[in-house]
């Protein structure tokens, strides 16, 4: 016994030490970022960005100058509506592919897998895309930048090996109880798949909230424009801005507003998963199982 | 039943080598049907998304036509000269076009050898560690970089390996080396790019793989225990059996994919110095997009990128099927 | 059942309902789609044949138009009004558009009877992605500012002319005579918009030629005692200088003699000062006027790239050149890393720009110097090729016959009324003029004048519709700005000097079609040219001849004889 917990001990130290190696890896130039994004006007452009600040050094003037930008709420509102309706278009659309293609008896199943990995494999581009965006009316619409990325192959895959994880015979039983397929993705599937359900759901919802060629392209209206056009228009203008006559509208170099903007654009995603997190415990599953 | 069902599903794929034996065609129609209506719910719930591929998906794949095509849009696409592969002929006669494939499959290769198996391990070592909170912290910050854009990214590899006042290079200079430009010198190039990427996506395509070990039974790893297997063997018997699935198909995946060298990145880390080890195909079409509008070149390329992706998903998923048990079907 | 099964249960219900919606929604999309490739194309082609009679009757017509045109308003109200669509680059890309109430708006609509709508485009790449997928689709708006990511807005023009997607604007001309005399009054600058001796492009007025220039640290200078360096081997010692005897005096070993990075082919033209100085600057060698060919091809070429090499060796350049973008660079000489550079006369000198590096050297100060010689005693500051902007009409505009109310509304943009409320706003709100006819400011709301970021949206066009760098313009638009010990830095002293400097006039080589095989021909020469440049291959007449070699093996003298043809097809040579 007690070598078992020298045993373990060991081992605890060597996972540890092993995360605490790759969590300063990636602290140490993220820190960079933040101070980056703190660094007041005066000292970046004496001295570049410090190793590190007190907080009463700290300069939020690249966070305010994002932040009061006229079309700031509105594009925020605009990648809210895309990133939400988008993520459960997607997964709504998704599942039930996930569902039909982890169900070893489906007639015609080997053929859509086929089908949809083509898909996966050929990229026409931009122009087909636009034809076809153009031709069904849809640009200048919500609909031109959450329709075609609608369903991922990728995450289809992903999600239905997870539902091919899933006992057949908790399957079967519902079903000789008389359940039909709805039903059983419905009561049985679904409860217990909540962890890829939340991580594909993830996947999607940062992808739509990160997009923003597509908005470029099918928007005319920059009032509709989600929040990563308007930030790379902060940009492109503070970089223009070097250019322009009189006194700028940038107090911030380039380099803070970049850092402010994307710390920014992280925050949702921050705050998002955590409580995604929550339902990534060890045997949330199988405990739902057994009840 | 099943296999009825099994023959069922490969006469879809098979239906003319199955026409000629006549004397049970009908038979086996009516057990597909019975199959078919077995799962009507299936169809029924699948129908929207099948809908969205066709339209979404194949629309654009048959408006791709224009990669064979001279594209007038006045013309429309039916309407455009048909010339066949020429739009291609610039890619492929292209005097760098051994290299750029090269330089392509490398990164996607090394992204792929190097990337995933970093990417497992922390999440085994995320699966493994006792101490919750700990566990919470490290996965949120490892997947923040991701968020990260590459010309952000350009920035803090300049500070840290500017031959001029990088922090690397300062380090060297201190113990009295010459500083190296990291940036600029072919020999150096292709590390940072890898290595970049690792630093920012591993933490991100972490989420996969833990979800994975999440749906392993906690059972299984208390018989282990109890079994006296040691935490070495249970990673090996249990996690990582469990996990296959998903590392299998993400490395097939990655496979089909592999012409796409991750144009962002390169596009804003390269420069002249380093084009002979970091121009890879997409950042090749995009500096000939001035010419020819993108119209076509693009598709033709995206297609070609398509077929030897097709090629490779196909032989390796035979192989996995053989060697891991596993493939996409 | 617990709680978690029943948040579970939520968060499946509202993906099940949105299944639901989805199934509702997906047939309503089919049936428009269904005959979208085979029908649609033809259905837009055959307008545009079928209305192609209205343009030859407009050709007719309009050159009997006096100049009343500008001033129309009555005759045209009761007809119906014509909805233009606009796309133009924005003057300020992170404000909006124009928004609906905008004040401009109304009056084009009353006075010119068109429903105008102001569309702003990305810049660079994403803007031209947006005009290919627009052309693609026959979907370009009624007026278009052409965009492109290589800085080659007629290449853009070109080649939306050759689809056929393009109107020529020959005949609207003589229905904007204020319009052609305030923007298109030169017939060289309005040969860039023709395309087989038709105008389809109306050129404005280059938004302010010549603008970069060559600039040292005085300040540095007359801290080692050195004079200015009049050749590039004066440059050479005191770029060493710089490197090695602490300029700045922080006793650390931190400086640099010259700083820059590549903007353009070959070494870009950030360093064409130097090549100036062997008399081979900018990619094509113009000096006679019968010839174009390479400047490679010139035995001088590799002499100023072994100077360059110098530069590189001797590590008075600062190393991070071949990588560095704009920003950083500008961060640097802020930051005082080095004392030599080619530098943007607004970039370096304007308020806002030169404040920062007033605070981190109150003593620094930048004077700019004539082109170096060289050995030969040549000496060239760059070739101007004076990028203009370039408005073109698209075809469909032209056959719905929105021609004459386009001119309408660019006639109407040149005059007082449409130029100051575009260029500047509202009087009284936005600007006001002084008693001597200046653009003034004082005493008016803060958040309201010309220069608050609540009023870019009502300017949005000045810089590539209106503007035509006048003195009242240069006035407003570059200030002064007096420095913390209470020098006055005058950006447009630096533009006068630049402009006085020897420039190569290079503008009409924008007709030079691009190489056939550019991405190929243009690593091969860059990436040759860098190498050279860094020594990373030696640099002899064998390997020299080596590189010239290969590049007639990617088509250099077809290209050349190729851009002969192009300058004497658009009547640049003969």
């Amino acid at each position: 016994m007690k070598t078992k917990w020298r045993e373990e001990i060991g081992f605890q130290i060597l996972v540890n030490g092993f995360l605490l190696a790759v969590l300063i890896a990636i602290v140490v130039p993220l820190w960079r970022v933040v101070m980056t994004s703190l660094t007041p006007l005066d000292l970046y452009n004496k001295s570049g960005v410090p190793a590190f600040m007190w907080p009463w050094d700290w300069s939020f003037a690249a966070y305010k100058q994002v932040l009061q930008q006229q079309l700031f709420l509105g594009a925020a509102l605009n990648s809210a509506v895309i990133t939400i309706s988008g993520t459960a278009l997607s997964l709504a659309l998704t599942v039930p592919l996930a569902y039909a293609l982890s169900t070893r008896s489906l007639p015609g199943r080997n053929l859509i897998t086929t089908l949809i990995l083509f898909t996966f494999l050929f990229h026409p581009g931009l122009i087909p895309d636009y034809l076809l965006v153009t031709r069904l009316g849809l640009q200048n619409t919500v609909l031109a930048i959450i329709l075609p990325p609608a369903v991922s192959v990728y995450n289809t895959l992903v999600m239905r090996a997870f539902f091919e994880g899933i006992p057949e015979e908790i399957k079967e039983a519902a079903r000789i109880d008389g359940a039909n397929d709805l039903q059983i993705l419905w009561r049985i599937v679904l409860p217990l798949s909540v962890p890829i359900l939340l991580t594909i759901g993830m996947f999607y919802a940062v992808w739509f909230w990160n997009e923003f060629f597509t908005p470029i392209i099918y928007l005319n209206d920059l009032t509709m424009q989600p929040l990563p056009v308007l930030l790379r228009n902060i940009l492109m203008s503070a970089r223009l801005n070097e250019y322009l006559e009189y006194d700028a509208y940038t107090v911030s170099p380039v380099a803070t507003l970049q850092s402010a903007s994307v710390l920014l654009t992280m925050l949702p995603m921050l705050i998002l998963y955590p409580m995604i997190q929550r339902y990534f415990t060890r045997g949330a599953l199988i405990g739902a199982v057994k009840e | 039943m099943s296999q009825f069902m099994s023959a069922a599903t490969t006469r879809v794929g098979r239906a003319q080598r199955s026409a000629h034996s006549s004397g049970g065609f009908s038979k086996r129609v009516r057990q597909l049907g019975l199959a078919m209506w077995k799962h009507r719910w299936i169809y029924l719930i699948t129908a929207p998304t099948l809908l969205y591929y066709l339209v979404f998906k194949y629309i654009p794949l048959y408006n791709a036509q224009i990669a064979f095509k001279e594209f007038q849009p006045l013309l429309g696409i039916e309407g455009s000269p048909w010339v066949g592969l020429q739009n291609l002929e610039g890619f492929l006669n292209s005097i760098y076009f051994g290299q750029l494939m090269t330089n392509t499959i490398f990164f996607s290769g090394a992204r792929l050898v190097l990337g995933m198996p970093i990417a497992i391990v922390l999440a085994l070592m995320l699966h493994e560690t006792r101490f919750a909170f700990f566990r919470n912290v490290v996965q949120t910050i490892t997947y923040l970089p991701h968020f990260l854009s590459w010309v952000i990214m350009f920035g803090i590899l300049l500070m840290l390996l500017s031959p001029s006042d990088g922090l690397v290079n300062e380090i060297i200079k201190s113990f009295g080396g010459e500083p190296i430009a990291f940036l600029t010198t072919p020999n150096w190039f292709r590390q940072i790019v890898i290595g970049s990427d690792i630093w920012k996506e591993t933490g991100w395509s972490t989420i996969l793989y833990l979800a994975a070990l999440l749906s392993i039974s906690p059972e299984l790893y208390e018989a282990a225990a109890v079994d006296g297997a040691s935490r070495l063997q249970r990673i090996w018997n249990i996690s990582l059996p469990g996990i296959l699935p998903v590392i299998v198909l993400v490395t097939l995946l990655r496979l089909g994919n592999i012409l796409q060298g991750g144009f962002t990145q390169i596009f804003v880390l390269y420069s002249l110095p380093v084009y002979s080890v970091g121009d890879i195909i997409d950042t090749w079409v995009y500096r000939s997009g001035i010419l020819d509008f993108q119209f076509s070149l693009a598709t033709a390329v995206g297609l070609f990128k398509g077929v030897i992706g097709l090629t490779l998903i196909m032989v390796s998923n035979q192989l996995a099927k053989r060697f891991a048990g596993r493939n996409l079907y | 059942m617990n709680k978690r099964l029943n948040e579970i249960f939520k968060v499946a219900l509202v993906v099940l309902a949105l299944a639901v919606v989805l199934t509702a929604c997906a047939p309503a999309a089919t049936p428009t789609s269904a005959p979208v490739p085979t029908k649609a194309p033809a259905a837009t082609s055959a307008p545009t044949t079928a209305s192609s009679q209205p343009v030859a009757a407009a050709t007719t017509a309009p050159t009997v138009v006096p100049t009343k045109a500008s001033v129309p308003p009555t005759t045209v109200a009761t007809e119906k009004p014509v909805d233009l669509e606009l796309w133009a680059q924005p003057s300020v890309t992170e404000q909006g558009p124009p928004p609906a109430d905008w004040i401009a708006y109304k009056i084009v609509r009353e006075k010119l009877n068109i429903n105008l709508k102001v569309v702003l485009t990305p810049t660079g790449a994403d803007g031209e992605a947006k005009y290919n997928a627009a052309a693609a689709a026959n979907s370009l708006p009624d007026i278009m500012q052409m965009v492109s990511a290589s800085q080659d807005n007629r290449g853009t023009m070109v080649r939306l002319q050759k689809l056929g997607l393009l109107g020529p604007v020959t005949t609207l001309l003589p229905l904007m005579p204020e319009r052609v005399k305030t923007h298109y009054d030169d017939p060289q600058r309005m040969k860039m918009g023709q395309v087989g001796g038709v105008q389809y492009g109306l050129v404005e007025p280059p938004p302010i030629p010549k603008r970069e220039g060559y600039v040292i640290r005085k300040d540095w200078l007359d801290k080692l005692g050195l004079k200015p360096p009049t050749t590039l081997d004066e440059m050479f010692e005191i770029a060493k200088a710089f490197t090695e005897k602490d300029p700045d005096g922080n006793g650390k070993n931190d400086t640099y003699g010259v700083g820059g990075f590549i903007n353009g082919v070959g070494l870009g033209d950030r360093f064409d000062f130097i090549m100036g100085g062997y008399d081979v600057p900018g990619l094509w060698d113009l000096r006679d006027p019968g010839k174009i060919q390479l400047n490679v091809r010139d035995p001088n070429y590799p002499k100023a790239l072994a100077f360059f090499n110098k530069l590189v060796t001797a590590k008075v350049i600062d190393p991070d050149w071949p990588t560095l973008k704009r920003d950083d660079f500008r961060a640097k000489w802020k930051q005082g890393k080095f004392g030599i550079m080619w530098e943007d006369f607004s970039a370096l000198a304007s308020p806002s720009n030169y404040v920062t590096f007033d605070k981190n050297f109150p003593d620094g100060e930048f004077v700019a110097l004539p082109a170096p010689k060289g050995p030969d005693g040549k000496a060239w500051y760059r070739v101007d090729t004076s990028l203009s902007t370039i408005w073109a009409v698209s075809k469909k505009a032209i056959d719905a016959g929105k021609g004459p109310a386009i001119a309408r509304f660019l006639e109407w943009t040149a005059t007082k009324e449409g130029y100051y409320l575009l260029g500047f706003g509202e009087e009284g709100k936005q600007y006001k003029f002084d008693k001597d006819g200046n653009i003034v400011f004082d005493g008016l709301d803060p958040k309201q004048v010309w220069t608050a970021p609540e009023s870019q949206m009502y300017t949005q066009l000045r810089n590539n519709l209106i503007f035509t760098n006048t003195p009242q313009e240069l006035k407003v638009r570059y200030p002064a700005y007096t420095s913390v010990k209470g020098r006055t830095v005058d950006q447009v002293q630096f533009l006068k000097f630049f402009q006085s400097q020897p420039w190569v006039a290079g503008a009409h080589l924008q007709v030079i079609n691009p190489h056939p095989k550019a991405a190929d021909f243009n690593r091969y020469y860059n990436e040759n040219i860098i190498q050279f440049a860094l020594g990373q291959k030696p640099l002899n007449d064998q390997t020299w001849a080596d590189f010239l070699k290969g590049l007639d093996g990617i088509g250099a003298k077809d290209w050349e004889t190729n851009a002969k043809k192009d300058l004497t097809d658009a009547g640049f040579m003969k």
